[in-house]
């Protein structure tokens, strides 16, 4: 040889390229590696295969104002004759020379008309069916004190943090079960599946099966002398062997994000041949998902540098971390301790993306579990609430309302990546120095 | 580029240079203990050019001492020097060495070739640089015809070539081999102790791990002994067994008739003692080996006996061992 | 007796003697010939021969009693099970043991707070922690902590290196090389990861429910009443037991390291069982906790023991998943053991 490599920090990229290019190839000889990705995908596929059960089930039509049925039995449903003016309790009492409209027309009339992005103190609403409009005094036409008639009026409520929504009745209160219900179930199935099924459990269970073993494994089975016996820094060996991880494993997560995109994208719900919203979302759930088991493979491939028995402590994490996806997720993303784990940060990018793809989420799920005013009072507890919307609980376990961080969702969404990066390099230097300074067998 | 604060050698501020004053390996009284038990006790060696035989039954430290050199370990005490720098935590040194490990354990599911090249790219090699050199190394050690099959379908004695092919990938100043004929057949032995010849003619320094003595001095003469963590001897495997005369020897004459053979061995003063095994073999106890290697000839052709060979029966490492340390094994 | 497995040899009384060398042929003879051989092996020797000298081979067929099989699957048994109390048979990690004496005191807790409560006469808190049907329910199926923290993280533990090690260690040709059948090999291996979780977590819900008999004095017809029930959440354990240890030692047989096994089994466990809360939440079909284990088993003990279902597919459904869960890893474990390869991997 011409020239040598005097120096172990000449020729970075060599090393580099040679150590990842072997690690990927060593994953394709194991079949535990095909193992878990093919189970992964097995997985998810049941998941998609039940939503595309609950796309082909509609959600049925509920007449929640009960003005389809004609209570007079004189042909005429009692909206047709709230409208004209007439008794709808009387027999004799029909509006004349107007033909009586079929029941199903009364049914679902009177949607959802909320354009406002943030609803927070304001006027929404208009009366479609014009049952509140025909009321008789001023006073009737604004129950809710807002000076404005037939509105409904949306309140943010800073001490329980929750939205209150007063109606002046009458108004958007028949809304089209399907129309939402289709599209809450949407957003709750790709939130529900990126948050749990992709963020979390991808997340967690490849770096478990693929990173733990990455350096014991050559430690323990006597390999690992080759690599140590070579011009080359043991953090070095410990990053590029990650490098060689995230080489099987990223484009594993992306590919995976991008086929569930394209199915739910063009199978979803919506006037559009393809949901161009909920791109920027799956990119969200892609990139957090491939930080978060970077963080977690760098992690449990330190422990298992630390400790023969470091799948012990693998495990533990695993709890720990399972018992935060928990926390994030009932708390609406507004906890402060979720910020103590890795998946807390990878949950609130995606809420943060959630904040910027979908921005009327929030109001979606507040309108949903309100329902259109139709209420019942619990014979258990005695507390009045709202009759939801079907899919409106699930979409609301799902989504965050907050990312937790009282910062705009973009600032959010890159603060969040960036924690998980710089856990991802701690966990890397932590792991480089047990390693630099370990006695090897 | 990376924040690896106690390495030495850095490329930004200071290229690591081998120290050619120094010997290329040497131990300065290294002690290494695992617990309670001592290893390595004060060691002290210095080693340069040659191919040099660590020889010590199992246990003796040899392992250990190679550890100690390939940064694994961490001695105790003393002070472990590769070409003058220190290998724990810096495995700068390593672009000069070759290491083979006693582990069988490879990747099995590499090809011969795809082995070493990887490997040798750790060495800051490109690819193409990398292949040629590992089409040089296999063809040095003869494996050039299965150099694309799988090492999990190669002999034993082939994956010792294959390790062996990779420790010299880097065209290394320091080679060390740790027990590399171990489990191998007569074939591979003979390959191996040709390949490690040859690496000592080329003028490298090299250092091989054995616990049997005939196979290290079919390579060597130069040898080191350990028992129990020291050096109990140190120098040409001759010059060694001529210091031992003080102890008895043990020569075997196979000849005709042992009873000629014995009146003429008898006028060699040095001879103390002589019995027959039975009547073509004769035993002869001596306090001077060397005298008496070197008399017996004479006698022989002198005598007009028939011999049809000489062996040491007890010249192996177990019985220099056992004289070297007075019988307590 | 009567039929010889070889063709017999006719006795050559004088096969070694002085002049023979130790060339291991004498020996074996010895060690396989109980009655005669200990007097034969004495008179090997060490000698040096002139020529070659090529043996006789003689095969002599072993005349020693071989006791019944069920006391050489004992011995495996007891070799695994004792391994946790005691040196001398076969090593449990530290950390195994240490984990295991941590839950068996962690799933004691109620027995602790029961008997607290009980004795300080707080009534209202007694009734919280006492022996009813719902705590015994929840001290063997409880999720959180007992089905995700302790019991499963003990079978994993278990089941860990249990065939795999074997086999990576060369162990397992040590047992192979007895007289003893792969399926009585994998059979005992089954049993005791399964009795040390049955004692594990029976074990605990006895002591939980005789403790309260005898410290609070309850008489014959709250014995009566409860009863029954303890019975059920007892045969409740055994299932939780067996599948746990099912699906753990199949995974086991077909895996490598020690690794894999364990984190195998948590991930099945933890990830049909998200799956299956995915589904649920979304689309309000709780059908797909049929292919989780710890949900099928719950939804049978919720059915056996009679607390309120949380499930609302018929429970049937969950049984059948439950036979053909297990069913699935037996076949996998007893297919994987009788192909299995004794070789040093």
């Amino acid at each position: 040889m011409s020239s040598r490599m005097d120096s172990i920090w000449s020729k970075l990229d060599r090393k580099a390229t040679a150590i990842a290019e072997f690690t990927i190839r060593q994953y394709r000889t194991r079949i535990s590696t095909w193992a878990v990705m093919i189970a992964g995908i097995l997985a998810l596929s049941m998941l998609v295969l039940f939503y595309i059960d609950g796309l082909n089930t509609e959600f049925e039509a509920i007449d929640n104002d009960g003005d389809s049925i004609d209570h007079d039995s004189d042909g005429y449903p009692t909206g047709q004759e709230i409208i004209e003016g007439t008794d709808p309790f009387s027999a004799q009492s029909f509006p004349v020379g107007v033909t009586p409209d079929p029941a199903s027309k009364w049914i679902n009339e009177d949607d959802f008309d909320w354009d406002a992005i943030e609803a927070n103190d304001m006027s929404q609403g208009y009366d479609d069916d014009g049952d509140c409009r025909t009321r008789t005094t001023s006073s009737q036409r604004d129950q809710n004190d807002n000076n404005i008639e037939c509105d409904v009026y949306m309140d943010w409520n800073i001490y329980t943090q929750e939205h209150t929504i007063y109606s002046d009745g009458g108004v958007d209160e028949d809304p089209d079960e399907n129309l939402y219900g289709q599209e809450a179930q949407h957003r709750a199935f790709v939130l529900g599946i990126g948050k749990f099924g992709i963020v979390y459990m991808l997340g967690i269970m490849l770096p478990l099966f693929l990173a733990t073993g990455l350096i014991r494994e050559e430690m323990s089975s006597g390999t690992m002398h080759y690599m140590l016996a070579k011009p080359i820094a043991r953090g070095e060996v410990l990053l590029y062997r990650m490098i060689g991880y995230i080489g099987v494993t990223w484009p594993y997560i992306m590919s995976i994000c991008l086929v569930l995109c394209l199915i739910t994208g063009f199978a979803g719900p919506g006037e559009s041949i393809f949901r161009w919203s909920d791109i920027g979302i799956w990119m969200s759930i892609s990139l957090s998902a491939m930080l978060v088991s970077l963080v977690y493979g760098t992690i449990f491939c330190g422990f298992g540098i630390l400790w023969k028995n470091g799948v012990i402590l693998a495990l533990l994490l695993g709890v720990w971390e399972l018992g935060m996806a928990f926390v994030a997720i009932a708390s609406g993303g507004d906890s402060p301790i979720k910020f103590f784990s890795v998946i807390g940060w990878g949950l609130t990018l995606v809420d943060s993306a959630t904040m910027i793809f979908w921005p009327d989420n929030n109001t979606l799920i507040e309108v949903g579990l309100w329902g259109g005013g139709q209420s019942v009072t619990s014979w258990f507890s005695g507390e009045e609430r709202f009759v939801s919307l079907p899919a409106a609980e699930a979409l609301s376990t799902f989504s965050g309302s907050t990312s937790g961080l009282s910062l705009a969702p973009w600032a959010s969404a890159v603060t969040a990546s960036l924690v998980l990066i710089i856990q991802a390099a701690m966990s890397w230097f932590i792991g480089q120095i047990v390693f630099k300074s370990k006695e090897i067998d | 580029m990376i924040p690896d604060l106690t390495q030495e050698g850095k490329a930004e501020t200071k290229e690591w240079k081998p120290d050619l004053t120094a010997p290329v390996v040497m131990f300065d009284r290294v002690s290494k203990s695992y617990g309670r038990i001592n290893a390595l006790s004060g060691v002290s060696i210095g080693i340069s050019g040659g191919v040099t035989g660590i020889l010590g039954l199992n246990g003796a430290g040899k392992s250990t001492m190679f550890k100690l050199m390939m940064g694994k370990l961490k001695a105790s005490s003393g002070a472990v020097r590769l070409f003058g720098t220190d290998p724990w935590k810096n495995p700068a040194p390593y672009s000069r060495i070759g290491f083979v490990p006693e582990h069988e354990k490879l990747h099995d599911w590499m090809t011969a070739f795809d082995f070493i090249v990887t490997f040798g790219r750790l060495h800051g090699m490109t690819r193409d640089e990398a292949s040629k050199e590992a089409a040089r190394v296999l063809d040095f050690v003869s494996l050039t015809d299965v150099m694309h099959k799988k090492i999990g379908q190669f002999s034993k004695g082939m994956r010792q070539r294959v390790k062996i092919a990779h420790a010299l990938v880097n065209d290394p100043e320091l080679i060390i081999l740790d027990e590399p004929l171990q489990g191998c057949d007569p074939l591979a032995r003979t390959t191996i102790m040709n390949v490690i010849k040859e690496l000592g003619r080329m003028g490298r320094t090299v250092l091989v791990s054995s616990h049997i003595l005939h196979e290290i001095e079919r390579i060597t003469e130069q040898i080191v002994i350990l028992h129990r963590g020291r050096v109990l001897a140190l120098g040409n495997s001759h010059a060694i067994r001529e210091m031992l005369d003080q102890h008895p020897h043990k020569i075997l004459l196979e000849c005709d008739k042992a009873r000629n053979l014995a009146k003429s061995v008898m006028d060699i003063n040095e001879v103390t003692g002589m019995s027959f095994v039975n009547e073509n073999q004769l035993l002869i106890e001596t306090r001077h080996l060397g005298a008496v290697h070197s008399r017996l000839p004479k006698v022989i052709v002198d005598g007009k006996h028939t011999v049809k060979g000489i062996d040491n029966p007890d010249d192996d490492l177990q019985s220099i061992l056992v004289y070297l340390t007075g019988g307590f094994l | 007796m009567e039929e010889e497995p070889f063709e017999p040899v006719k006795e050559k009384p004088e096969t070694y003697g002085a002049e023979t060398p130790v060339t291991g042929q004498s020996q074996m003879s010895a060690a396989w010939s109980a009655d005669e051989g200990e007097t034969s092996a004495s008179s090997a020797q060490v000698a040096t021969l002139p020529t070659g000298q090529v043996f006789d081979q003689i095969y002599q067929p072993w005349r020693g009693t071989l006791n019944p099989r069920w006391m050489r699957n004992w011995a495996i048994l007891r070799h695994h099970v004792l391994g946790i109390f005691k040196t001398g048979h076969r090593p449990w990690g530290i950390p195994t043991k240490l984990f295991i004496f941590f839950v068996i005191i962690a799933s004691s807790t109620d027995v602790a707070l029961a008997l607290l409560f009980g004795l300080l006469g707080d009534s209202d808190l007694y009734s919280l922690w006492g022996v009813n049907r719902d705590n015994m329910y929840g001290h063997v199926m409880g999720f959180f902590p007992r089905n995700i923290l302790y019991y499963p993280v003990v079978a994993a533990l278990l089941v860990g290196g249990m065939i795999s090690e074997d086999r990576a260690h060369g162990t397992s040709a040590l047992y192979f090389s007895r007289p003893i059948t792969r399926f009585d090999y994998a059979a005992m291996k089954f049993a005791s990861i399964a009795i040390i979780l049955f004692f594990i977590i029976n074990g605990t819900l006895a002591l939980y429910y005789f403790a309260d008999i005898l410290v609070m004095g309850k008489g014959w017809a709250w014995l009566i009443d409860t009863f029954p029930m303890f019975l059920a959440t007892f045969a409740c354990g055994i299932l939780l037991a067996f599948t746990y240890t099912s699906i753990g030692l199949s995974l086991s047989s077909v895996s490598r390291g020690r690794f894999f096994p364990a984190i195998g089994l948590i991930a099945i466990l933890m990830g049909t069982r998200t799956m299956a809360y995915i589904i649920d939440t979304l689309f309000d079909k709780s059908i797909l906790y049929v292919i989780s284990p710890y949900d099928a088993v719950a939804h049978v003990c919720q059915a056996i023991i009679g607390t309120e279902m949380t499930y609302d597919h018929p429970w049937l459904w969950s049984l059948a998943s439950v036979v053909i869960i297990n069913g699935l890893a037996l076949y996998l474990l007893a297919g994987r053991v009788s192909s299995l390869e004794v070789t040093r991997e």
